[in-house]
């Protein structure tokens, strides 16, 4: 007897089909699974043979053959459980073969036959095509997102064997999002003051600029960057699903509808592990923070305390916009299209306000700074000097701007950089800036004197042009030329890093 | 220990003097009771120490076995060549060439180590010291005292270090007639720090460079209180130009307060971190230093002078330059509030302090912006 049934795993973040052939033959009474199983598979005949104990079948005393097609690479997770079940019951003729046709089954089983949710349901059912779906019950709303035929939720293997046996009717489940409260998304108008730290994070929404806030302790960058969410448009469909997708298969928490329709925010802490922002893993490749943040931000904060090798690692996804685990078993691209915000003190005493306030040595600035190796410091078109607050922004009573009004100019503006280049103002090539960012005479006149003064290198050149090709944007009407008080501002928000770099290109 | 008998004693005193844990008392005492070659065979234990030191050494055997060390690594041979070829002067405590001012000194020197010529010494000396992160306005309130006193035939000792020492020492230089001195903390052949090569080149050239330390000796951290106590005592007048609540600058004033140096401070804002320590100091009864004038009163030189202008070729600011000057001399400014203060946009601001950046009026750190007054490319 032989029975095909298809099913699919997951592959770091995306999902891959499986078909489970299972095979009853004649031989000494056993089960064996080929196909490049993991451990968590070969586990699954224990299981599956105690679900159907617990739901009323006997165990088929044949040799059985189970194998994991396609044959080569690894195969992992305990999703496949319930495909193998239903294999097994297909073979031992307690189901008949064309129930079954055009169904995949996903889930893991208990003991006790109750079909159990898995991580990473979304790219999951992706990856089956034509076929209707049987999930666990409490998955069905990350299931329906990303199905493309019907969904039927069981929650007990029983359960689905009413249906499968004795032609029931499929169960009705609710679909129950998860308990978790919706994400409060800060609002700009909560920060005071800061007109410049504001702008540049309007800038960098605006132009999808990498951006890095240098300040004193209790300047608020903090603050300022988990706004930035607030003022990004909304994902679009394709944006959203993908991120949908990262989240579900690192098992992150998903809003109650699902979709993941807001840019994402990650904002791991300096003593987290390379794998744990890059992604990565032993056996399964678990995506990284850098990978939950894709198509929103991701912000480092005190990035100056995080190990070089985790820094120096994120220059690939921040040319390519995908990572790639360096194991010889794990292959498999996990997206990263994300926004670095970054935030530092200007030294390791965390200085206090204007020039001759800090305590540090000149050795003890150079080991601070330069642990931003240049190329992941060159990756930021914006850094932003943040001061603290004066006492009478504070206590001010009327709120700074909201974010709905922010947002409505970034839209606007990202609108015009798409209309006008195809791309958002962080991708203009440098041979197409003097076509979509040409300066004003006074415009270039002020950045050849800062060139000429050896504080901007040729690559700093192209990057205050398409920030000054942003600041442009943002302002109302069109301005086909960039003006010199718009270079002037981009060059203001490209501070050097500390003292110790005072006065060298950048 | 064999060494040609064409090493002169200098060449044991260099030696000597850059033994570990070699300190000015130690080596006084071994140079009381013997000529340098003699104290150099004590030291590394080849001849019996006199009583005090032979005390010492029995107490502490594991000085003796640094010295013994030590007498091996430093041939005075070599210790001679290399201050041959780095045109270093030894004078011994009881050297004619040695400083009165500070032969009398409870702690002075054993040995100096001096690169130029001291004749300077002869006239009348002013010390300027301050914080090596000093403000802008800092930097140019040393460079101007160092120009004006030099101008006057005063000689400015100072200590080649960033910030308010080094302004001071360009502006002494900036003036033809300057014979500025410095007195420094590592030997006095390799500038420390290293963006100080040609300021130090220059001072070495045209004044001189003196240390207790032979050359070759690493600029650690322990040596610079020590070297303040020196420069505190070749001075008759010090100026504390910026420092914190606590630095370098408040221990040279230390000893040039026990010393009865007359101490000067320039007075800081309030609430400026970086005169916190100046500021501290007048409280504490040092006088207020506001021009060279009154510097030159305490030396008891009154000398008057009509206004010495500097020719300043910058372009004049205009409109709204002028007001963003006017704010920046109150005090350091950041964009944000000159934006405030002038009720522009933020991109307008930006335009005219690039412009007066350009121009040379003003000066960015860390996000704040500082005036630059005619001494400014000095400072």
């Amino acid at each position: 007897m032989f029975a095909s049934v298809p099913s699919a795993m997951l592959r770091g973040a995306r999902g891959q089909a499986v078909q489970v052939e299972v095979h009853l033959g004649k031989g000494l009474p056993g089960l064996h699974i080929v196909g490049l199983p993991d451990e968590s598979i070969r586990e699954a005949r224990d299981r599956a043979r105690a679900a159907l104990a617990s739901s009323g079948f006997d165990w088929p005393n044949h040799l059985i053959t189970i194998s994991l097609a396609p044959c080569d690479g690894r195969k992992t997770g305990s999703g496949l459980d319930l495909a193998i079940a239903v294999g097994v019951l297909v073979v031992a003729g307690f189901i008949d073969v064309s129930r079954i046709e055009g169904l995949a089954f996903i889930g893991e089983l208990g003991l006790d036959g109750s079909v159990r949710p898995i991580r990473g349901v979304v790219p999951i059912v992706a990856a089956i095509e034509n076929s209707d779906v049987v999930v666990p019950a409490s998955t069905l709303v990350e299931a329906n997102i990303a199905a493309r035929g019907q969904v039927h939720p069981v929650r007990t293997l029983r359960e689905l064997l009413a249906t499968l046996c004795d032609g029931e009717p499929w169960p009705d489940h609710e679909p129950r999002g998860p308990d978790i409260a919706p994400l409060h998304v800060p609002d700009l108008c909560e920060v005071q003051g800061q007109p410049l730290a504001r702008l540049a994070l309007e800038i960098a929404a605006a132009g999808a600029h990498h951006s890095l806030f240098m300040g004193p302790p209790g300047s608020g960058k903090t603050m300022l960057a988990s706004r930035l969410p607030g003022i990004l448009p909304p994902l679009e469909r394709a944006q959203a699903l993908e991120a949908t997708m990262v989240h579900s298969a690192a098992g992150a928490p998903l809003p109650p509808s699902g979709l993941i329709e807001r840019p994402p925010f990650r904002a791991p802490h300096h003593t987290s592990s390379q794998v744990a922002i890059i992604g990565g893993g032993s056996q399964v490749a678990r995506p990284g923070e850098v990978s939950l943040a894709h198509h929103g931000v991701l912000f480092l904060d005190e990035i100056a305390e995080f190990p070089a090798s985790v820094l120096d690692s994120l220059r690939q996804p921040l040319e390519d916009g995908v990572v790639l685990p360096h194991r010889s078993q794990l292959r498999d691209p996990m997206p990263a299209r994300f926004l670095l915000i970054a935030a530092m003190n200007p030294c390791p005493c965390g200085g206090g306000g204007g020039p001759g306030d800090c305590t540090c040595g000149d050795a003890a600035l150079q080991r601070y700074t330069r642990r931003l190796s240049g190329p992941v410091l060159d990756r930021f078109d914006l850094r932003v000097n943040v001061h603290r607050p004066a006492i009478d922004e504070i206590m001010a009573s009327e709120p700074g701007e909201p974010s709905s009004v922010v947002a409505a100019r970034v839209l606007e503006a990202r609108r015009k950089a798409l209309d006008r280049q195809a791309c958002l103002n962080r991708s203009i090539e440098p041979a197409d800036l003097d076509r979509f960012a040409p300066l004003e005479p006074a415009a270039r006149a002020r950045l050849r004197h800062e060139m000429e003064r050896g504080r901007l290198s040729g690559r700093g050149y192209h990057r205050v042009r398409r920030v000054a090709r942003t600041i442009a944007d943002l302002r109302e009407g069109c301005s086909a030329a960039i003006s010199e008080a718009d270079a002037a501002l981009a060059l203001e928000l490209r501070a050097p890093l500390s003292r110790a770099q005072q006065g060298r290109a950048a | 220990m064999s060494c040609p008998s064409s090493t002169p004693p200098e060449g044991y005193l260099a030696s000597l003097a850059g033994f570990d844990r070699m300190t000015t008392a130690r080596l006084a005492s071994l140079l009381a009771h013997h000529d340098p070659v003699a104290a150099f065979h004590v030291a590394v234990g080849d001849a019996p120490p006199p009583p005090g030191i032979g005390a010492l050494l029995a107490k502490d055997d594991t000085l003796a076995e640094t010295w013994r060390r030590d007498g091996r690594l430093r041939d005075p041979a070599e210790c001679w060549q290399r201050c041959v070829d780095t045109g270093t002067t030894v004078i011994a405590h009881d050297d004619p060439r040695y400083p009165a001012a500070l032969f009398h000194d409870p702690r002075a020197p054993a040995v100096l180590f001096v690169r130029g010529d001291l004749s300077m010494l002869d006239a009348r000396r002013v010390g300027i010291v301050g914080t090596r992160n000093a403000t802008q306005r800092g930097r140019e309130t040393a460079a101007e005292f160092g120009f004006e006193l030099s101008a006057l035939g005063v000689t400015v000792v100072s200590g080649l270090a960033k910030g308010i020492d080094g302004a001071a020492h360009r502006g002494a230089l900036a003036h033809p007639d300057a014979r500025p001195l410095a007195v420094v903390g590592n030997g006095p052949d390799a500038p420390y720090p290293k963006q100080h090569a040609s300021l130090w080149a220059e001072v070495s050239a045209r004044g001189a460079v003196v240390s207790e330390w032979p050359p070759g000796t690493r600029p650690d951290a322990f040596r610079f209180p020590l070297r303040n106590r020196i420069l505190a005592a070749l001075v008759e007048v010090l100026v504390v130009v910026e420092s914190r609540e606590r630095g370098g600058s408040l221990i040279t004033a230390k000893e040039a307060g026990e010393r009865g140096v007359e101490l000067f401070a320039v007075p800081g804002p309030v609430d400026s971190r970086a005169s916190a320590g100046t500021n501290q100091l007048l409280c504490d009864g040092a006088a207020p230093a506001t021009s060279v004038d009154d510097l030159m009163m305490a030396l008891g030189l009154d000398q008057r002078r009509a206004g010495r202008t500097r020719f300043d070729g910058r372009r004049r600011p205009d409109g709204d330059g002028v007001d963003v000057l006017g704010h920046c001399r109150q005090g350091a400014r950041t964009i944000e509030q000159l934006m405030l203060l002038l009720d522009r946009p933020i991109a307008d601001t930006a335009m005219i302090v690039a412009r007066l950046e350009h121009d040379g009026w003003l000066r960015e750190t860390g996000g704040w912006f500082e005036t630059i007054d005619v001494w400014g490319d000095l400072a």
